[in-house]
Order: C-alpha cells, then sequence, then structure tokens
C-alpha cells in the first residue's frame, strides 16, 4: 500500500489538525513547529473557531511569516488578538479549562508514560535531555494531551522509560508510521500511515502491539496539501526529519 | 538618580553564588551581553533560573560559571537544535539539572513575588520529579484533605533583564512578549537592566503605554544596543543565525574567549 508521492510529515501534520474541533482551547510550546501548523491548517479548515494559545502569548495569531528556528517566538503576538501569556495558559489549564495540549517527549511506554527528562540516573545522567518543558503539569491537567515524535523505533518506544516525567492524559501519539491511542491505560494501534505498515510498526516498537482491526491513517486530501502551502510556504513542518 | 552604568560594573554587581534569574525566552530577547560579560568576568558557581533557556544558559555553562540550573527546557529548539555545553555539564556531574515544569519555575517565582514560601502546584501529580528533587513535596491540603504538590519559592539574588527601552531611573518597557520577565522584576530581590535604547521618562508618562518595570525595583541600567544579539529582540532584530553557528562550533575555552573578545566593542559601546 505504498504511496511514494505523500510525505511522512504531511501525513502527520494532516492526522494533527483533524484531532482538532472547532472551538477548542488548543496549546503548543517550544520546538512545536508540527502541531503550530497542524492548528494553523485546522483553522482554516475546519475549526475556524478553534483557539490559537502559544508561549509569547499571542491568541489567535495571523502570522505572515512563521519563522524556521522558532514556535515560540515574537510573530505569534505580532498579528494576535489579545495577549494571553504562557503563565496564564498553564493556569488555565490548572482550573481544567485547556481543552488540547500538543507536547512531545523522547520516550513511550505502552501504559502512557512519558520520558522527556534523562536516561540513566537522575543526578548523574548518561544522557541529559533538554526537559519536559509544561508537559509534566499540561498532561495530568489538559483535557486531552496530543503527543508527537518524529523518531519511530526500538528506543523511543519502549517497554518501561527509564524516568517518568509524567502520565496523565495522554489520548494519541503521532509517530512517522501510525497512531497510537490509550484505550484503558493501554497503548494501542489506532491506524498505520498507508506510508508504513504493520510489520515495520512492528519491528520499531519496543512492546507487543496490540490492535483492534486494521485501519489506515487518512491520506492527507488535496485541499489540506493546498491550504499546507500557504501556511507553512517554507516547508517547516518537515523541519524535525 | 540615573542607575546608568557600564556593563563591566553591572556585571560587577552579580557575585559568585548568586542565584540569577534570566529573562526572555529560548532564543528570545534573552540578556547575552551580560551573559559575555560574566563569562569575561569568569565568575563562578551561578544557580540559573529560567522557564526555557537556550544560548545564554548554554553559554555560561560552556564558561565554567554555573554549578546548578532551574528550569522546565534547555534547548535551542529545533532547528540550532541541543544545548550541548549544559548537557555535558549535567552529564559530567559539574551542574546540577534541577528540571521543573515551565510552570513550576513561575509557581516558584510567584511564591517569592507574594513573600510566601512555597507555592502548590495542582498539574504536578504523576512524576518522578516530585521525589528526585528536593524543591518539590508532596503535602495534604490542609482545607480538603487531598494531596497535593507544592514547590519551593525561588528568590533569584539578582535578575537579569533585557529590555528594547528604559530610563536612567530603570523605568523599562518591553516590546512584544514579556515572557516571565515582569514576575521576574518582582520575584528577585534585585534586577539589572540591559536595554537597546535609553529613552526620556517623558516617553512613559506621555504614552498610554506605561512602563512595564518600575524603576523603584531596579538597581542598575546599561545602554547595550545589540544587547540580545545574537538571539533576538522583538522589534529591533532576529537571531543571527550565523554567529550562532560559530558559537555552536566551538570546540574549547580558548574559541570561546575569542568568540567573547570579538563582541567586545559592540557590548563595551554603551
Amino acid at each position: 500500500m505504498m504511496e511514494e508521492k505523500y510525505r511522512v510529515c504531511d501525513i502527520m501534520v494532516c492526522a494533527m489538525a483533524r484531532l482538532i474541533p472547532d472551538g477548542s482551547k488548543v496549546f503548543h510550546g517550544v520546538s512545536s513547529h508540527m502541531p503550530m501548523i497542524a492548528l494553523l491548517l485546522a483553522k482554516a479548515l475546519h475549526a475556524p473557531g478553534a483557539v490559537h494559545l502559544n508561549i509569547p502569548g499571542g491568541t489567535d495569531p495571523d502570522p505572515v511569516r512563521l519563522k524556521k528556528y522558532t514556535s515560540a517566538g515574537p510573530e505569534l503576538l505580532e498579528r494576535a488578538t489579545a495577549y494571553f501569556p504562557l503563565m496564564e495558559v498553564f493556569d488555565l489549564a490548572m482550573r481544567g479549562e485547556l481543552d488540547v495540549a500538543f507536547l512531545s517527549g523522547i520516550q513511550f511506554d505502552s501504559r502512557g508514560n512519558v520520558n522527556a527528562s534523562v536516561i540513566g540516573d537522575y543526578k548523574k545522567p548518561k544522557v541529559r535531555m533538554p526537559g519536559g518543558a509544561g508537559s509534566a503539569v499540561l498532561i495530568p491537567t489538559a483535557k486531552r494531551a496530543i503527543l508527537w515524535r518524529t523518531k519511530h523505533d526500538k528506543r523511543t518506544f519502549v517497554n518501561q522509560v527509564d524516568f517518568v516525567t509524567t502520565r496523565g492524559n495522554v489520548e494519541r501519539i503521532i509517530t512517522p508510521l501510525c497512531i497510537f491511542k490509550m484505550e484503558h491505560g493501554e497503548m494501542v494501534l489506532e491506524t498505520i500511515h498507508p506510508t508504513s505498515s504493520l510489520e515495520e510498526v512492528e519491528e520499531n516498537t519496543g512492546f507487543p502491539i496490540k490492535y483492534s482491526n486494521i485501519a489506515y491513517t487518512p491520506l492527507p486530501t488535496k485541499e489540506e496539501l493546498s491550504a499546507l502551502k500557504r501556511i507553512d510556504p517554507g516547508d517547516f513542518r518537515n523541519i524535525e526529519f | 538618580m540615573s542607575k546608568i552604568m557600564t556593563l563591566q560594573e553591572a556585571a560587577a554587581r552579580i557575585h559568585d553564588g548568586d542565584i540569577l534569574g534570566l529573562g526572555g525566552n529560548v532564543l528570545h530577547r534573552a540578556p547575552m551581553a551580560m551573559v559575555r560579560e560574566l563569562v569575561r568576568q569568569n565568575k563562578r558557581d551561578l544557580k540559573l533560573v529560567k522557564t526555557a533557556g537556550a544560548m545564554d544558559v548554554d553559554m555560561l555553562c560552556f564558561g565554567g560559571c554555573v554549578s546548578s540550573v532551574d528550569a522546565g527546557f534547555i534547548s535551542y529548539e529545533s532547528e540550532y537544535s541541543l544545548a550541548g555545553h549544559y548537557r555535558k555539564a549535567v552529564e559530567s556531574g559539574t551542574v546540577k539539572g534541577n528540571e521543573h515544569a515551565c510552570y513550576t519555575v513561575i509557581s516558584a517565582l510567584r511564591a517569592a513575588s507574594y513573600g510566601v514560601g512555597f507555592m502548590p502546584v495542582k498539574g504536578l501529580v504523576i512524576s518522578d520529579l516530585i521525589d528526585a528533587n528536593d524543591y518539590f513535596m508532596r503535602v495534604e491540603d490542609p482545607f480538603t484533605k487531598e494531596p497535593v504538590t507544592v514547590v519551593k519559592a525561588i528568590r533569584p539574588d539578582v535578575a537579569v533583564i533585557h529590555v528594547q527601552e528604559a530610563d536612567e531611573e530603570g523605568n523599562a518597557r518591553i516590546t512584544g512578549p514579556l515572557f516571565e520577565d515582569v514576575l521576574f522584576s518582582r520575584a528577585a530581590k534585585r534586577i539589572i537592566l540591559t536595554a537597546e535604547n535609553i529613552v526620556h521618562g517623558s516617553a512613559f508618562t506621555g504614552s498610554s503605554k506605561k512602563a512595564d518595570i518600575p524603576h523603584f525595583l531596579v538597581e542598575a541600567v546599561v545602554r547595550v544596543p545589540k544587547g540580545a544579539a545574537p538571539c533576538s529582540c522583538p522589534g529591533s532584530y532576529d537571531i543571527d543565525g550565523k554567529n550562532l553557528k560559530e558559537f555552536k562550533g566551538l570546540k574549547d575555552l580558548g574559541g570561546l574567549n575569542a568568540y567573547l573578545k570579538a563582541f567586545e566593542k559592540s557590548d563595551y559601546k554603551g
């Protein structure tokens, strides 16, 4: 079922965009070009009333030109309607009113544990990672935590994470191969991207793959692809690959 | 009373062992001129505080100026990627990496600004960070008897904030995102400003957009055009990617010193 002409970054961004309902309040942080672009895509298509929240504090920015090096820059405030900075986004989540938070991590296990902190001993780690940023408080408090990771291998999807930075309301994890969904405290395979296969997912995942039926992630539509070109002419959605 | 001084004089007011708050966020409005001067002055044992740091934290770790970093995230974001010096310093045990959720840094600063010793943090419930760090504790809410995690207050000895406009008394106005800088100005014991431009006080009295930081919180003001470079300064300049790459390519302290030397003319122009 190989579809050569479709790029994984487009499949992932479109899948993320479709998970954003109209009217929902949605946050992304630093190093988050893919969800930032997914959110702008959702707002351009099916979810014009989704609320875009971000670190610089620009509510519903209409950024003329995204920056390649940052998803936390002043361009997100310049053409926004209101100032609602990071600390207030956190407060919003704490009182239970943030609908969706897009976050990432370095290691994930089948129980929904996320590690963005260290490999090895916390005090003298073998690998010190950048840190979970807001994850440790947002994953438990956002109504839906949607995660993405552009690596899918046995070091990323492990039987047991080295360190639990957090666990909570993880709903889905979008990878270059598939979409995992949390069901009854366990991560199950929801859809496989048409660019991948069940065998590839199984070979690259460190825990046994569970699924109820084999389904494929819908490919980006022409409308989505043309909106993406308009929103992200610099192709920053591909920056993590 | 004018609080204008040179970068060297202001940096001399930051002492070995100080808890140092850094303004800005990742590659935006970081107080880079002051960071460079702290490395030149060979500061030691600084305890850095920031929600999300990048080049500032990385350079101070490179210079051997740091003993701990309290932050939620340290990286240059996707394009310029990992903070190698910070990472190496934590992995070798020379710097203590005190990981926070960004919000727990905010909560710790809020506690300091409210004059209390700790702050409850609702979201931090399931995390190995709670037991791994002595600045988090699980306690019982005295009213509901429910468990709640609290974070210890962080009161920086000094915070350095780079702003677009300040007057000589220390009133300062920030263009674009404030990030956590107004909170820093209320939480820290002392504030040092570096400013792109020194303006007359009437710039604030005659405008509907008042100063974000009032003079009575500020102890020193330094004029440093390009004081955030090679990071961005909203409304003034974007990042200097070439210079960032040059810094990331430096291999040793000799290279760092030559890199810092090349900034002296611009940093001391005040």
